[in-house]
Formats: C-alpha cells, sequence, structure tokens
C-alpha cells in the first residue's frame, strides 16, 4: 500500500490561525472579563490529604469518589456480561418464550429514559427487594474482618443495600445493549459452521460452546470494549441516588466551594484517566488476539 | 498416496443401505425443491447425482442426515428412520458423513482440533484414541505434517481433504459429497477427487454430487440426472456418454462435458 503524505495546504494554515485566533481572543475575556477567580491551588486537596492523627497522606472526597466509580464499573462489567451472555443466548435460542423473554428485557431498557430506570429500579429494588431478602441484617451480622472486606470490594455496611441497587441498576441497564452486541456477534457466524457442526452429530449446546462462541467471542471483542467504557461514564447518572462515587462527590464539592471549573475539570480527567486506560487495554487485548491467529 | 492401485475388480454390491421413499420438500415460498423422490441406494454402491442449478440436489443430501426436514415421505438409513425421534437423528448423523462446497473447517481449531472434536464430544473418544484415528486420516488424506496447521494457512484442496478427514473420523457408513470440488481452483480438484476414489474403492457407499464426469466415469456404480426434484433419468456413466435417452438430459450434458 502507498504511505500516504500528510500535506499542509494554505487552507488548513487559516484554519489553524482561526482557530489559535479563537483560543486567544476567549483566554483574554476571560482573563479581563470574567467575573471568575480562579482556586487551582485549592485542588489536589480535594483528591489527597494529609491525615493529622496518623501522620499519612489519605484520599479524599474525589479519589473516593473515583474509587466507588471503580468498584461500581468492575463489578457492572461482571454482572452486565453474564446478564447480556444469558440474555443474548436467548435472544437466539430456538425457544420462543425465551426470545419473548430476552426481546421484552432489551426493548424495554433501550426505549426507557436511563433516568426513569435508575428511580424505578432504585426505589423496587432497594427499598423492597433487598430488604425483604435481609441482606442488611446479612452484613451485620458478620465479622469485624468480613464486614472490613465486604466494604473494600462493595460498600460500607450502612451504604450496601443502596450500592447494590445502583450496582444492579446499571448492570441490567449496560446488560440489554450486551445482549445485542451478543446476539450480533452470533449471528455473524456463518450458517456452515452450523451445519458442518450439527452434521457431526454435536448437540446444539456443544455448537454453540466449542464452535460457534469461540469464534463469536472474537468478532464481540471490540464492540464489548466499547460497551465498557460506556458502562463507566453511565455510572455517573447513579449519582441521582446518592451513590457517593466520583459525580455525586463532586456535585457535593461544587456545592460547599462553588469551584464549579476546577472541580469538573478535574473530574472529567478522572474519567478520561479510566476510560483512556480502558480503551488501551483494550487496543492491546484486539492485537494480540490478531497476533495467535 | 492420492490414486493407491487397488486393482481395477468388480465391487460386489451389499443390501440396500438407504431408502429413499416418495419425499417431499417444499421450502418457504412455494418452491418445490423434492417432488415425490424415491431412490434407493447399496452398501458399497456410488452414486452420482448431475443436475442444472436448482434442481434440488443439496436438499436432497441435506435431507439425508436431517439439515432439512422432509414434509413427507420416508428416509431410512441403516434400518434407522429418520423421524422426529432425536436420538434416531443423531445415530443418523454419526452413520452419514457430509462434505460441503464451502469446507466449513472451524477456523479457530487446528486441524487435528478439527478432526477430533467430533470424535471426543459425540464418540467420547480418550484425547489420545481421538489423536490415533485422527493421525492415520491425515495420512490417508496425505497431509500428516499439517496437524498442527489452522485451515487459514492451507490451500483449498488441502482444506476439502481436511474436511473429508473430519467426516470420516465418525466412522461413518455412507458419505455424501456436495460439490466438494466446485470452489477449488483447477489445479487442486484432483488432489480431493483423488481421496473420493479411494473411498470409493475401500467400499465406502457415498452419495456425490459433481459435474466431474471423469470421476463419474472412474468410481461411479450410477449417475442420476435430476431436475425440478424429481430423477429424470439414471444409468451408468457410459450410458449418459453414449446414448443419453432425453432431451433434458442431452442438452445439459452438452453444457457440462
Ligand atoms: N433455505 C431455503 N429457502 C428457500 N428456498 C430454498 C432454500 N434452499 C434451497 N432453496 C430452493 O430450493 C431449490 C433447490 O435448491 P438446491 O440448493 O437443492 O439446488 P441444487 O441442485 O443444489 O443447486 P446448485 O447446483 O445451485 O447447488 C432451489 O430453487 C432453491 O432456490
Ligand atoms: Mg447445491
Amino acid at each position: 500500500m502507498k504511505q500516504r503524505k500528510t500535506q499542509i495546504k494554505p487552507l488548513d494554515i487559516i484554519v489553524l490561525l482561526l482557530l489559535i485566533g479563537a483560543g486567544v481572543y476567549v483566554f483574554y475575556r476571560i482573563k479581563i472579563g470574567l467575573n471568575y477567580k480562579w482556586h487551582w491551588s485549592a485542588m489536589p486537596q480535594y483528591l489527597f490529604r494529609y491525615d493529622e492523627e496518623s501522620g499519612k497522606w489519605v484520599a479524599n472526597f474525589l479519589i473516593l469518589g473515583l474509587f466507588t466509580t471503580l468498584r461500581l464499573s468492575i463489578w457492572g462489567t461482571i454482572l452486565a456480561t453474564f446478564f447480556g451472555t444469558v440474555m443474548g443466548l436467548c435472544r437466539v435460542s430456538p425457544s420462543l418464550f425465551l426470545r419473548l423473554v430476552s426481546r421484552g428485557y432489551v426493548e424495554f431498557i433501550r426505549n426507557s429514559p436511563p433516568l426513569v430506570l435508575i428511580f424505578l429500579f432504585y426505589f423496587f429494588i432497594g427499598d423492597q427487594i433487598i430488604p425483604a431478602l435481609g441482606v442488611d441484617a446479612f452484613i451485620r451480622a458478620r465479622s469485624e474482618s468480613t464486614q472490613a472486606i465486604l466494604s473494600f470490594l462493595f460498600a460500607p455496611p450502612e451504604l450496601f443495600s443502596s450500592f447494590f441497587s445502583a450496582l444492579l441498576t446499571v448492570s441490567l441497564f449496560e446488560g440489554a445493549y450486551i445482549t445485542e452486541i451478543v446476539r450480533a456477534g452470533i449471528q455473524s457466524i456463518e450458517k456452515g459452521q452450523w451445519e458442518a457442526s450439527r452434521a457431526l452429530g454435536l448437540s446444539r449446546w456443544q455448537q454453540m460452546r466449542y464452535v460457534i462462541l469461540p469464534q463469536a467471542v472474537q468478532r464481540i471483542l471490540p464492540p464489548l470494549a466499547g460497551q465498557f467504557i460506556s458502562l463507566i461514564k453511565d455510572s455517573s447518572i447513579v449519582s441521582v441516588i446518592s451513590i457517593q462515587e466520583l459525580t455525586f462527590q463532586a456535585t457535593e464539592l461544587m456545592a460547599a466551594t462553588y469551584y464549579t471549573i476546577e472541580i469538573w475539570t478535574m473530574v472529567a480527567g478522572l474519567y478520561l484517566i479510566l476510560t483512556l486506560s480502558c480503551s488501551l487495554l483494550a487496543e492491546r487485548l484486539e492485537i494480540r488476539m490478531a497476533r495467535s491467529r | 498416496m492420492i490414486d493407491s492401485d487397488i486393482g481395477e475388480q468388480e465391487k460386489s454390491l451389499g443390501d440396500c443401505i438407504i431408502r429413499i421413499s416418495e419425499v417431499n420438500k417444499t421450502f418457504p415460498g412455494g418452491i418445490r425443491a423434492l417432488d415425490n423422490f424415491s431412490c434407493k441406494v447399496k452398501e458399497r454402491e456410488v452414486v452420482v447425482v448431475i443436475g442444472p442449478s436448482g434442481s434440488g440436489k443439496s436438499t436432497l443430501l441435506r435431507c439425508l442426515n436431517g439439515l432439512e426436514k422432509i414434509d413427507s415421505g420416508s428416509v431410512v438409513i441403516d434400518n434407522i428412520p429418520l423421524d422426529l425421534n432425536p436420538n434416531h437423528r443423531l445415530k443418523i448423523r454419526q452413520e452419514v458423513g457430509m462434505v460441503f462446497q464451502s469446507f466449513n473447517l472451524f477456523p479457530h481449531m487446528t486441524v487435528s482440533e478439527n478432526i477430533n472434536l467430533a470424535q471426543r464430544l459425540v464418540r467420547k473418544k480418550t484425547k489420545k484414541e481421538a489423536m490415533q484415528t485422527t493421525m492415520s486420516l491425515l495420512e490417508k488424506v496425505g497431509m500428516p505434517e499439517k496437524a498442527a496447521s489452522y485451515p487459514s494457512h492451507l490451500s483449498g484442496g488441502q482444506q476439502q481433504r481436511v474436511a473429508i478427514a473430519r467426516a470420516l473420523a465418525m466412522m461413518p457408513k455412507v458419505m455424501l459429497f456436495d460439490e466438494a470440488t466446485s470452489a477449488l481452483d483447477p489445479e487442486m480438484i484432483g488432489e480431493v477427487l483423488g481421496v473420493m476414489k479411494n473411498l470409493a474403492r475401500e467400499g465406502m457407499t457415498m452419495i456425490v454430487v459433481t459435474h466431474e464426469m471423469g470421476f463419474a466415469r472412474e468410481v461411479g456404480d450410477r449417475v442420476i440426472f435430476m431436475e425440478e426434484g424429481k430423477i429424470i433419468e439414471g444409468g451408468s456413466a457410459e450410458h449418459f456418454f453414449t446414448n443419453p435417452r432425453f432431451d433434458r438430459t442431452k442438452s445439459f450434458l452438452s453444457k457440462i462435458l
């Protein structure tokens, strides 16, 4: 293939100059005209603070929020992949009942506003189902060390049930999109693969398990990685049900300090760190898989 | 390896192993792919099926191992009726091997994994037993050195020979070939036909959809000319070369010869 050379044309230069001009102008207006005092120097303390008692640096609001976002994202990814795989398999099942169930699930989720779903799930799962299951009592009955592990992995005992309903909400929500990715991946495998394995006497489950899914997974991986990144971003909407993740913490901090622009810039940066590392990881994985073929 | 010279002695055909009677198959859209189709095949017989595109040749083969459901009529293979009983279906699929025009090897598995898979899952063999069979089959199709290769690294002819080995690994009593050489470059057709000829000489019962009349002449016991889901004319390859009875047969043969 011929290497394409990057050529700079007069038009490019004009556009570039205009952009620089606009940038300088905006910066100038902000400098002299904007009624906003910058407080960048206050920002680091919201990430980490010095703990007088122990004499150590410990995580503060935003980093604590970032950890909760991370917990939500990691468990959410696992649960959503589970829902998506099970429902995706139902989508291509020969059973009409299973197809209807999974279709209903996908259409319901994809056609409702996420915010409405959050409230619905939160009040249904969080207020009704989880108390009914006795999760709170169960956790309070555990030993100190078990509770410590649980709060590291999920949330402190008093927030456990709301964390859990937020987690379920995010996973059910993203699971619907993963369902469609899984369905499309399975259906993209040539009919000949089904026929050849059927002619050899494999059962439907064996065909799926040994012939279709391994091939589908390779095709599913790129869109799946994209969906995981969406999950990280979408996890911010659970801030409306007081889960103390990154966006919620930022809202609180903003209400207390009014350092609006700095705080949200920081938060955007923190989300970018999460999502970009996820993209890089996915890219690496794809290259590795492509090489192993 | 290919074309071993088992002498050209007359082989004796055995009892009837495939009985197809009055089979009808209509596809949605009203296309009558098989029209009251009846046919019997004896053990060790090699039947070559020819006919224009859309005449129902593939459908016939696919109905024989249950890839396609028949609307009416009956198919009995080795005394097992092909009906709605899933056990019968599974048994028939084990007794009937099929080779497709497009190879359909599993691209994420090596050659030996392709051949091992059904032996392990369906025949429940140990890995070692399966591997022994696999290696002897690869010897038979003339490519033991490719056991660890992936299908994408093989030529079309090699892929089709692996597909044949994969079907043979189930120790089938009948082999179905659906235009096994049609997707191949001319220089590779010979190696695949060679494997098929050897198989025929070893006494495998075969139904072969192909327009390779040389093959039909060499190992075919009977040639069937199909059109619109029916058998128009049947006989030896010689019969088709010398004096086919119907004009339709003549005009079809003039196109493929
Ligand atoms: N799945 C299907 N759905 C609808 N119609 C079908 C289907 N499969 C085959 N047909 C139709 O049935 C008829 C017979 O098809 P078949 O594939 O058996 O023909 P063939 O003799 O194998 O042709 P070719 O030489 O092109 O392979 C054709 O008219 C075809 O269009
Ligand atoms: Mg065909």
